[in-house]
């Protein structure tokens, strides 16, 4: 699904040049859940970016799906996102003035397919609304939802066009312990279902959830193990 | 890139709530575009009214006639044109008159001023005018009551008159007045018909002014040496007349011995002409307003570009957003090229019904000859298009700020 090969990313401040990854490789097959785990610094977010294609990396390959995406123009690489990679953000981004569905439906604005029936998009956008459990908020507006429902909806967002990769980038950084559940629960049974999910986090609760936790420092991995191993290792460190 | 047509009504209508949102700031973005289309829109429906009355009297007064003044040619020594050469004679109108086939009527006009008397007044200083039976059909004027001249009038040289109902009054003359007598310079003259007071406002002046006709040749004799001809010719039909004109300038030429490459030593001129010299100086104020709209939009344009970079500012989150979801650079820039447009075309919109609501208030104006003042379809297409060229003008800058967004710096901004 996801294929990494020696990539880096140099990135130029002024004179100086900053190296914030030295030559990653990574692998992550079909209905994975991973979590992608380092401190501030460590390079996570650089790769997070080029995997979510919204950066590019300044050498190294990358091969999403199939597809070889590192050297793709700016247009092309909005279409990847838009048919293979759902996002989902720490604070939800949600459009204030728009219903949950309104939400939903927002990457079909985008989208490469014509001719789609305003009847098409709703019952797409009902059905993820339908698989995050929020059937009965609609024609919510964020303001009218919890911490844990807007999520939710950014979740539904992100599934609607049933993407190759899910991305979450913290997704629980602004909700508390109870709505933290409700909502990686959401991510585990769409996991469940089929669905590649890969998290980025810094909680050992939330990456507790997934199968297999990558650990960056320095523009490196530093480990790649399956969750036991990895919680082990983490309470004799 | 092809974007969809569902992109575009979200687009759209994403641009609708944001001005409605910010309604207040949309108003005030928009002031200039209103203020410029509506003050433009009014401008031409004054200028349109003003052109429809005033074409409509030259029609009733005739697009087809003509005028031949004597006159000395420009820059040349008046020793050389002395006043006895390019006066007109009476014969060289007789003349006129059988060399020139696409007229339909033709007369000499003479006029002079001499003191009037009937028995119940004595006026001085009134201008007598010497006319051809013809005169009734190439001024448009007939007799209410009574005859017009005949030829034996003319040749017969015989003391008749026609008069006016100002010189009916002003004379104190019965109000059946054909039958009674007049002096005109001590001479004895019959009131044979009354003449059909003025209709235009614009030409001829005051209809209260006191008209006396007397048959031309008659004035002729009562001036003696020293008079002034003009002639007064009506073409076949509106289509003809620039060919009688030039009929008349040609035979002018010819009996007058002008030899070629040597000026006119008299000015023919067709009524066109003046439609003509009107139409430019209407156009000429038109191009002046839209000039004064092109200011006022530049204005106005100035403001929705600073709007739209704020509004690109305070959204860089949303943009970020759009982009991460698969939104191309070229969407983002359509997108808010779109919000520019329609908040100019809004304001556009609201300029044209202003623009419409000033045009109905000018009818209203007693006496300002506005009675026709409309907003011109052309108009009001022409303030969309401006507004809409405004929008994409203005927004292009901020609009390609927006497309070149980095989408991670973007969800980054606070």
């Amino acid at each position: 699904m996801i294929r990494v090969r020696q990539l880096q990313k140099v990135y130029r401040v002024g004179e100086e040049e900053i190296h914030a990854l030295r030559g990653v490789d990574l692998h992550i097959g079909k209905n994975e859940m991973v979590a992608v785990m380092g401190a501030s610094g460590s390079g996570k977010s650089t790769l997070m970016n080029i995997i979510g294609c919204l950066d590019k990396p300044t050498d190294g390959s990358y091969e999403l799906d199939g597809q070889r995406v590192a050297q793709m123009s700016e247009a092309s690489l909005a279409l990847v996102r838009n048919e293979k990679i759902g996002f989902v953000f720490q604070s939800f981004e949600l459009l204030a003035r728009q219903t949950a569905l309104e939400n939903v439906e927002l990457p079909l604005i985008y989208s490469r397919e014509a001719g789609l029936t305003s009847r098409e998009r709703e019952r797409r956008a009902l059905r993820a609304l339908d698989r995050v459990r929020l059937s009965d908020r609609v024609t919510h507006r964020p303001n009218q939802l919890s911490g844990g429902q807007k999520q939710r909806v950014a979740i539904a967002r992100a599934i609607l066009n049933q993407p190759a990769i899910l991305m979450a980038d913290e997704p629980t950084g602004n909700l508390d312990s109870v709505t933290t559940n409700e909502v990686m629960e959401i991510f585990r049974q769409l996991h469940a279902e089929g669905q590649t999910v890969l998290i980025v986090t810094h909680e050992n609760e939330v990456a507790a959830y997934c199968q297999r936790v990558i650990r960056l420092r320095d523009g490196l991995v530093l480990s790649d193990l399956p969750i036991a191993q990895d919680q082990a290792g983490q309470v004799i460190a | 890139m092809i974007l969809s047509p569902y992109f575009y009504s979200q687009a759209i209508k994403l641009a609708l709530s944001q001005i409605w949102a910010n309604r207040k700031r949309s108003l005030l973005t928009a002031l200039g575009i209103i203020v410029g289309v509506a003050s433009t829109t009014s401008v031409i429906a004054a200028l349109s009214g003003l052109k429809t009355s005033v074409l409509t009297e030259f029609e009733s007064f005739g697009a087809n006639r003509i005028y031949l003044f004597p006159n000395r040619p420009d820059d040349k020594p008046r020793n050389l044109y002395p006043r006895e050469k390019i006066r007109i004679k009476p014969w060289e109108v007789l003349e006129l008159q059988t060399s020139c086939p696409s007229l339909r009527a033709i007369t000499p006009v003479t006029e002079f001023g001499v003191s009037i008397a009937s028995e119940g007044r004595e006026l001085d200083g009134i201008t007598v005018v010497g006319i051809w039976p013809d005169w009734h059909e190439a001024e448009n004027r007939r007799v209410i009551d009574g005859r017009i001249f005949n030829r034996i009038d003319e040749s017969g040289e015989r003391q008749v008159c026609l008069l006016n109902q100002s010189a009916i009054d002003e004379l104190r003359l019965p109000a059946n007045a054909v039958g009674s007598h007049i002096l005109v310079d001590g001479r004895r003259f019959l009131v044979v018909g009354i003449v059909e007071t003025l209709q235009s406002r614009m030409f001829g002046g005051d209809s209260n002014t006191a008209e006396i006709f007397i048959p031309f040749s008659v004035a002729i004799k009562l001036q003696s040496t020293d008079y002034f001809i003009r002639v007064v010719a009506l073409a076949k039909s509106a289509d003809v007349s620039e060919e009688a004109k030039a009929e008349i300038q040609r035979t002018m030429r010819r009996i007058r011995g002008i030899q070629p490459g040597d000026p006119d030593t008299f000015r023919a001129e067709a009524i066109d002409r003046y439609i003509d010299q009107f139409k430019s100086l209407a156009s000429g104020i038109t191009a002046i307003a839209a000039g004064i709209v092109g200011i006022s939009l530049l204005v106005g344009g100035i403001g929705i570009m600073n709007i739209m970079l704020v509004s690109v500012s305070e959204r860089t989150r949303e943009i970020g957003l759009r982009k991460a979801v698969g939104a191309t650079p070229a969407a983002i820039m359509m997108q808010f090229l779109l919000e520019a447009m329609v908040l100019c075309l809004a304001g556009g919109l609201v300029g044209v019904i202003i623009g419409k609501l000033f045009a109905v208030g000018l009818t209203m104006i007693p006496g300002a000859r506005l009675e026709h003042a409309d907003v011109p379809l052309w108009a009001v297409f022409l303030s969309f298009a401006f507004s809409a060229a405004v929008g994409l003008g203005f927004g292009f800058f901020p609009a390609l700020k927006a497309s070149r967004l980095d989408p991670i710096e973007a969800l980054r901004h606070e």
